[in-house]
């Protein structure tokens, strides 16, 4: 059963898209008048996306709940935007949003591409198409058998969180825009173009590095803010397989702006572009598949689609590895005079072996179930082996980024670098001193924040200098290794200096921790609105005082309990709360209490315990009476194997009053005595607590508790520099990409305009395919 | 240039030659009872929560309880650390430390709940201190 229309959207776009590819091919091979013909092909396709999009959101809204998705994910008292957000709670719908973004992206690639319109539609079209076949297969319009039911299961609280309602559609337009310097590197192997679609792919990388990065900030603030984990980044398979392609992104945007200027440098970028969105769909069947479902906190359900990721996976990384190999010795390699170690030109080559290195070892890391699973024990490496690896790489590429802005592409001598870097170096000595005053001491804690300190002012004089020349908006590069620095230093001081203390709070006792003194005072009971949270007065140390509201909540549709962390930021510190437990307090407890239900037997250290009836005064209860007595009936089997019927009297007060139990004692075991605990007649069960019956007395012992509150109390020094240098770094990143666009389409209006100087005939298949203009000067 | 290259290629060679090193020091193997009660280092093993047998001392925040596997096999778990939410209703519980005499020191607890939502985490990870994540 499916809801009809929708499906006919996701077949629609499957069939346009390859007669699309199909028309397309085509035109290629000279047939120029089915040109018109293939981009309506594409325009269907992207309509039936689109239209399949909308079908699915407005199922959502209308709580139509015998479809099968929008019952999984969705409930009719969620808030609007939790019910956009549910579209992409799901595989099929997440999906179905990678290709709507795919679709409209399509738009601007078709128009962009020009004479390459032919290879790189065919291209960009076949990387979504394996995609739609998924939406096919796992249809998310598919309907639950009549009756429908009347409400949703509802979404996942862990992701009612307005973070989590941004983050995946940010993270896939950077998914569907790496799609695009794939393309292009195919269609350039293809056409032999070496050159042409650099300056035409690069906003396009760009873009994937501005969304991805942000939607991998926004995780890791949501894992901040709402998990309690204490930190942005467990490292944790989801989190590893959004930063890879990320961090290969960031190696293309290198060595496509490394191509531009210089020329050369070809097979770098036609590999990395397809590493990078090879390493998208890795993940992806990482993530989707359920390999690693034993291995993450994240859990990952088989909806039998992991054959098809890895025909796609495979499809693609085999023929990136066919069409370089065909192709490998044809691609035109400039001979060159050997350049300094210190130039620019070494310096991008070094910084992008770096990125590919990081990358690869994350990956390797990640994949370790996988790779250990073929050797026959599978294992998982401890987060440490993260900690360990991307220290070194990251110390690596801080520092060549603090050499690049006053080193020129051909080489400079070192004397005049430490000239021009004199300024920097004191100022990161300076600041570094300061650390030390505040209590770094740990030598390789230092070398990082000098490496970050110096790197960040470099980069910054860079920027200035730009500005100085009216030329803001090249010093994108800059201002992102401006970013990069001060993150860095975020990274290291507030991870290193992080102080973190578990205490248990009984109420209305004061206890040092974190450098304040905090007080239990009470639970506040949540309302609609808002959730149950615990009351901390902290004192500081410089005696203000505040109160904290760390949430602890049992989810009233699961019984899952749920704790979010309290953070009180400044930009010094963050003190940040994380509760762990809240025990109620009990009085001490001698004896052990079972549960049994009607006609049952239950063995306890040999002792048999049957409970036959309730043997309740029901007239009582009708007559409205304030105390019923309920007589329980037992068999009970001690050792001997002799049965032996015992009743036991509960009278139970309806005002309120503790229920009088009367105690008996169990017959063949000495010393051992039962009572009613409680009785629940509507489940037909009984609660007995028995004493001495378990030959170690301590496992009856319970000691008393006083009501308390156990948490983490963790302070986080300058932790507001990582996202106070993240938003450096995609700040440069939007002022390169508002660049690298405009460049792109005076490019593409240049190649418009030789098209028709030549009466309409696209510029030919081989040649010198860049523009004059795009030759990027040197500063 | 092809100094550069040369540089590159060696820096990237290394940089993952140290990275397999690493990779196989903190690889922690998930292992059957029997295997991890004959292993060295840090291993993890599976099972489902033996309900008679945790016992927990909230003063000093120790918790141990039996792990039993689908074949019957039982471990013994002993982990400092406060008692995790909803730890009796786990379906499987993943214990990750050393084994000693038998009975393996976890470092780390995953437990795993029912949870109705689809694609929902319904693991949570419970370190033995205070979670030291950068």
């Amino acid at each position: 059963m499916y809801f009809w229309p929708g499906v006919a959207a996701i077949w629609g776009a499957l069939l346009a898209g390859l007669a699309g590819v199909a028309v397309y091919v085509r035109v290629d091979r000279g047939r120029k008048d089915l040109l018109p013909l293939a981009r309506t092909l594409y325009a269907a396709y992207a309509t039936c996306v689109v239209a399949a999009s909308a079908m699915l959101m407005t199922l959502l809204l209308q709580h139509r709940f015998d479809v099968s998705y929008v019952n999984s994910y969705s409930s009719a008292e969620l808030p609007l935007h939790f019910l956009i957000s549910t579209f992409w709670a799901g595989q099929e719908g997440s999906f179905l949003l990678w290709c709507f973004w795919g679709s409209l992206i399509g738009l601007f690639v078709w128009r962009s591409a020009k004479e390459q319109e032919a290879p790189v539609m065919v291209a960009y079209l076949a990387t979504f198409l394996g995609l739609i076949a998924i939406l096919c297969r796992q249809s998310p319009f598919k309907l639950l058998p009549p009756p429908a039911p009347a409400d949703g299961v509802g979404l996942n609280p862990l992701l009612q969180d307005p973070w989590m309602v941004i983050h995946p559609p940010v993270m896939f337009i950077g998914f569907a825009s790496l799609s695009v310097p794939f393309s292009f590197a195919i269609a350039a192997l293809w056409k032999k173009r070496w050159d042409g679609w650099i300056v035409r792919a690069l906003p396009w990388a760009l873009l994937t590095f501005l969304t991805l990065g942000t939607a991998i900030l926004m995780g890791g603030y949501w894992a901040y803010k709402t998990l309690g984990w204490g930190g942005y980044w467990g490292w944790d398979p989801v989190e590893n397989t959004s930063l890879v392609p990320w961090l290969f992104t960031a190696a293309l945007v290198h060595g496509m702006f490394l191509q531009r200027v210089r020329k050369r440098h070809r097979k770098i970028n036609l590999i990395l572009a397809c590493t990078a969105y090879a390493a998208i769909l890795y993940g992806t069947f990482l993530t989707r598949s359920g390999v690693l479902a034993d291995f993450s906190v994240h859990s990952f359900i088989d909806l039998g689609i992991t054959g098809w990721l890895v025909a796609i996976l495979g499809t693609f990384i085999g023929l990136s590895i066919v069409m370089l190999a065909w192709r490998w010795r044809s691609i035109p390699v400039v001979e060159e005079e050997e350049s300094p170690l210190l130039s620019r030109s070494v310096l991008f080559i070094l910084g992008i072996a770096v990125f590919c290195a990081l990358a690869t070892v994350i990956l390797l890391g990640t994949s370790a179930p996988i790779l250990t699973r073929l050797s026959g024990t599978p294992s998982q490496v401890q987060t440490s082996f993260y900690a360990k690896t991307t220290t070194p790489a990251g110390f690596l590429l801080v520092f060549l980024a603090s050499l690049v802005p006053f080193v020129s592409w051909k080489g400079d001598r070192f004397n005049e670098f430490l000239k021009s870097a004199r300024r920097s170096l004191i100022v990161a000595a300076i600041l570094t001193l300061v650390a030390v005053g505040f209590g770094a001491r740990k030598p390789g804690t230092l070398v990082l924040l000098f490496t970050a300190f110096f790197a960040a002012d470099m980069n910054l004089r860079a920027v200035l200098r730009k500005t100085k020349n009216a030329k803001l908006g090249g010093a994108g590069g800059y201002l992102a290794h401006v970013g990069v620095g001060i993150m860095l230093a975020g990274v290291v001081i507030s991870g290193a200096y992080a102080k973190s203390q578990r205490v248990t709070l009984p109420v209305n006792v004061p206890k040092k921790a974190g450098g304040a003194t905090l007080t239990f005072l009470r639970v506040v009971p949540g309302t609609a609105e808002r959730k149950q949270a615990m009351e901390i007065k902290v004192d500081t140390a410089r005696g203000k005082s505040f109160y904290a509201y760390p949430k602890m909540y049992e989810n009233s549709r699961t019984g899952q309990l749920m704790a979010n962390p309290s953070i009180a930021s400044s930009p010094i510190t963050d003190l940040y709360i994380a509760p762990q437990q809240y025990d109620p307090g009990q009085p001490e407890t001698v004896g052990r209490d079972v549960r049994l239900t009607k006609g049952t037997t239950t063995n306890i250290e040999g002792v048999g315990f049957t409970f036959r009836d309730f043997n309740a005064d029901r007239s009582a209860m009708m007559r409205g009476e304030k105390t019923v007595l309920v007589l329980t009936d037992l068999t009970i089997t001690p050792a001997d194997g002799v049965n032996r019927d015992v009743t036991i009297k509960y009278v139970f007060h309806m005002d309120g009053r503790e229920a009088e139990a009367e105690e008996v004692d169990i017959p063949g075991v000495p010393r051992a005595k039962a009572r009613v605990l409680a009785v629940s007649p509507n489940d037909g069960a009984v609660v007995l607590r028995l004493r001495g019956v378990s030959k170690d007395p301590g496992m009856e012992y319970q000691a008393a508790t006083v009501e308390s509150l156990s948490v983490d109390v963790t302070r986080k020094p300058l932790i507001s520099l990582v996202w106070g240098g993240f938003y450096v770094m995609m700040a440069g990143g939007i002022l390169a990409f508002v660049k690298r666009s405009k460049e792109a389409r005076k490019a593409v209006l240049d190649i418009a305009k030789e098209e028709s100087a030549r009466g309409g005939a696209p510029v030919p298949a081989t040649g010198p395919a860049l523009p004059a203009h795009t030759r990027s000067r040197l500063e | 240039m092809k100094k550069g290259y040369w540089i590159a290629a060696a820096l990237t060679l290394a940089f993952v030659g140290f990275g397999l090193t690493a990779f196989q020091k903190t690889l922690t193997p998930y292992l059957s009872f029997d295997e991890a009660k004959k292993a060295r280092g840090v291993v993890q093993v599976m099972g489902a929560l033996d309900k008679q047998s945790d016992r927990y001392d909230a003063t000093r925040e120790e918790l141990s309880f039996d792990l039993i596997d689908d074949k019957g096999g039982r471990m013994p778990v002993a982990y400092k650390g406060i008692k995790p939410a909803n730890f009796k209703d786990a379906i499987s519980i993943v214990a990750i430390g050393r084994v000693h005499e038998g009975r393996i020191e976890a470092e780390k607890l995953l437990v795993k709940c029912p949870s109705k939502y689809q694609g929902a985490e319904v693991e949570k990870a419970y370190a033995s201190q205070p979670a030291s994540k950068s």
